[in-house]
């Protein structure tokens, strides 16, 4: 399904979709995010900081509560998501790419029922990059383009005073004819111009990691180079590359406890971080990956390596996130290239 | 079992033994379902326990799998989590979720003679599956079983491992002799190499401090056995037991899913991160 919004529409179309809960990106905080809508929707921002993976797998969420008697069975009352559809719009395509790697790993080996109850209610409504969002985007080099449906269930291209709307699923499909009215049949001069803005926009200059297909084995060749203690000598272990990362998935359990007697609490599932020492220490003291560089070749090796490895694709979707918000520099284009180079 | 993977089922403690005294005072826990049935489980596969208000932690299914009324765990004091398991009582509710990990091949070892070597808390690992065989003693060949740790009083399962002898050629050792041991004295590795068991038609199993470990192994090879004939299992930090909370990987594989149990060949495959 192709169709004709003329901008002025769009809050019209989003008026329609009385059963959804509307998402689309706003400031919150001084960070760009997505977050419900509150007034008009506008898409005219670049991308943003946050990207919207926490609305599948939010920052802090409760798995159960608990309540027990010494001795007795406690109390558990699960906490699963509500089943609210949500429509998210002006999702870019890194982004889109980055839902379906967390969807392979929260469906792999078995279902996650509280990732899967958010993911199944959530529709992305897609934007195409006409140009690239920032100076790190390298998209085109890890597989994705600026103008991929991947991950997408609608994706919409600008044409100026018009968006030219493809479905891309069922769902997709769905949203567009809860408001048939407001769209209109494209015309051919239409899918000309659509044509030439995705070849624009895919022929628009770029950041690239080199030879992406070749890094697994380069970088399994490269596991004890000690590029990687050069490379990662400045982290300062904020964690805020993987914080904001699309695809980054890893994450700690922990009670809260609320009081003793009766015993009371939540088991909560928070996001953890592979920069952080204390992620993989055992409680003897003993860490298998005890440095900066063995945290930093992790991240970039599961990246570029270990998930390409088990699920045929990277796991970087080029966002260049983790570029532009790392205080001290650490960029992973130049350190995959830079590793990866030294393997012939 | 509940769709819900990361929901507990709740379990009864229905013994608890002190095996071992002091700073890593070491219990053992049978716990049985409070209602119904629990999961099954193979040797070597582990479950998460927890302790509502505490959290929970990975521990290794210490009893056979033929033992249908209750699970065995023995529980190092070490941390949060496992202190307060050393504070519980009988009768006590915990949650239970698993069985996680990968298990020993057993069945494709009947008719070989079977070597066990473990040191301090890594007797729990491989204790389902030396009790496994010895219910099964007609399907193996020679077994033997080479134990060790600190102290005479630091040795877990000593009357049960005295009840073995006679099935089983038992081995113990103690790092310093103390008056009255009558057995080896020194490091476990150097134990086996003492004694020499023969690599043929042999497997190898041996679980414990990394630093034994990688020793217990230098000293097989020496004697003649192959990576292949060499099985052992690793322990990362682990917080999910599901492949995804990201964090018990070595290489591409989670150790919650792929592991913890490896022959020496498969793990000579793989980085060394654990
Ligand atoms: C496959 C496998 C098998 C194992 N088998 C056995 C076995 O048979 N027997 C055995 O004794 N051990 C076994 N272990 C080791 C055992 O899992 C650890 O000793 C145990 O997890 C330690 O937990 P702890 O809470 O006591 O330690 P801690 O180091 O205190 O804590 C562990 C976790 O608890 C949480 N935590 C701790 N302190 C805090 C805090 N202040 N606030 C919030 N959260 C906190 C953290 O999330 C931390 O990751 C095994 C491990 C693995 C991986
Ligand atoms: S954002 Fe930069 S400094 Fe922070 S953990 Fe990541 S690499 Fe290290
Ligand atoms: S690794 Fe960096 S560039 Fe790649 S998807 Fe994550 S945040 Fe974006
Ligand atoms: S324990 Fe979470 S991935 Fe293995």
């Amino acid at each position: 399904m192709q169709k004709i919004l003329e901008k002025i529409q769009l809050d019209a179309w989003i008026a329609a979709l009385g059963e959804w809960e509307i998402l689309a990106p706003a400031m919150e905080d001084g960070i760009w995010g997505y977050h419900p809508l509150d007034g008009a929707v506008r898409l005219d921002h670049s991308n943003t900081t946050q990207p919207p993976k926490g609305l599948s797998f939010p920052q802090r969420e409760v798995f159960f509560s608990f309540e027990q008697i010494k001795g007795e069975p406690p109390r558990l009352t699960q906490k699963m998501p509500a089943a609210t559809r949500r429509a998210v719009f002006g999702v870019r395509p890194c982004d889109g790419a980055g839902a379906v790697r967390m969807d392979k790993v929260f469906s792999d080996h078995v279902a996650d029922p509280y990732y899967q109850n958010r993911r199944k209610n959530l529709a992305y409504v897609g934007l195409a990059c006409n140009k690239p969002q920032g100076s790190n985007c390298f998209c085109l080099s890890v597989g994705g383009s600026p103008v991929a449906t991947e991950g997408m269930d609608v994706l919409m291209t600008d044409l100026g005073d018009r968006y030219f709307v493809t479905a891309v699923t069922e769902t997709g499909k769905a949203l567009m004819s809860a408001a048939a009215k407001v769209f209109t049949a494209p015309t051919a001069a239409d899918k000309k111009l659509v044509e030439k803005t995705h070849a624009d926009a895919v022929a628009q200059p770029q950041r690239a990691v080199n030879d992406v297909d070749a890094a697994p084995a380069k970088l399994k060749a490269s596991f004890d180079s000690p590029l990687w203690e050069e490379l990662a000598r400045a982290c300062i272990g904020c964690g805020v590359c993987t914080f904001l990362c699309p695809t980054c998935h890893c994450f700690d359990i922990n009670d809260e406890s609320t009081g003793s007697s009766p015993i009371k609490g939540n088991r909560v599932r928070t996001w953890d971080n592979c920069q952080f020492p204390d992620f993989t220490m055992h409680t003897s003291g003993h860490n298998p990956r005890e440095s900066l560089g063995a945290r930093l070749r992790q991240r970039v090796s599961h990246k570029f390596q270990y998930f390409p490895e088990n699920f045929g694709m990277p796991q970087c979707t080029g966002c260049g996130r983790c570029i532009s918000e790392c205080s001290v520099g650490i960029d992973i284009i130049n350190t995959v290239n830079k590793v990866t180079g030294h393997v012939g | 079992m509940s769709d819900n993977i990361y929901l507990p089922e709740l379990a009864r403690i229905a013994h608890i033994k002190e095996e071992i005294g002091g700073e890593r005072a070491i219990k053992t826990f049978r716990v049985e379902p409070v209602e119904g049935d629990t999961f099954k489980h193979e040797c070597g596969q582990c479950a998460m326990l927890s302790v509502f208000g505490r959290g929970e932690m990975m521990i290794s299914i210490a009893s056979s799998p033929l033992i249908k009324e209750y699970k065995q765990f023995s529980i190092m004091r070490v941390g949060r989590v496992s202190a307060t398991f050393h504070e519980l009582e009988v009768g006590d509710v915990i949650g239970i979720r698993g069985p996680y990990g990968n298990s020993f091949p057993l069945d494709d070892w009947k008719g070989k003679n079977l070597v066990f070597i473990g040191g301090g808390v890594g007797l729990a690992p491989i204790w389902p599956l030396i009790t496994t065989a010895l219910a099964q003693r007609a399907d193996f060949k020679n077994i033997t079983v080479f134990y060790g740790a600190r102290s005479p009083r630091d040795l877990m399962y000593r009357a049960e491992l005295e009840r073995m002898r006679g099935d089983a050629n038992i081995q113990l050792s103690v790092d310093k002799a103390e008056d009255g041991w009558k057995e080896f004295c020194g490091f476990v590795p150097a134990n086996v190499l003492d004694k020499k068991p023969s690599p043929d038609n042999t497997i190898a199993i041996t679980c414990g401090p990394p630093i034994m470990i990688k020793f217990v192994i230098e000293n097989l090879s020496k004697l003649g056995f192959k990576d292949e004939q060499i099985y052992t299992t690793i322990e990362n930090k682990m917080k999910c037991g599901l492949g995804k909370c990201g964090r018990c990987n070595v290489g591409k594989d989670y150790v919650c899913t792929k592991g913890p149990v490896y022959s020496w060949a498969q793990l000579k495959e793989l980085p060394e991160e654990y």
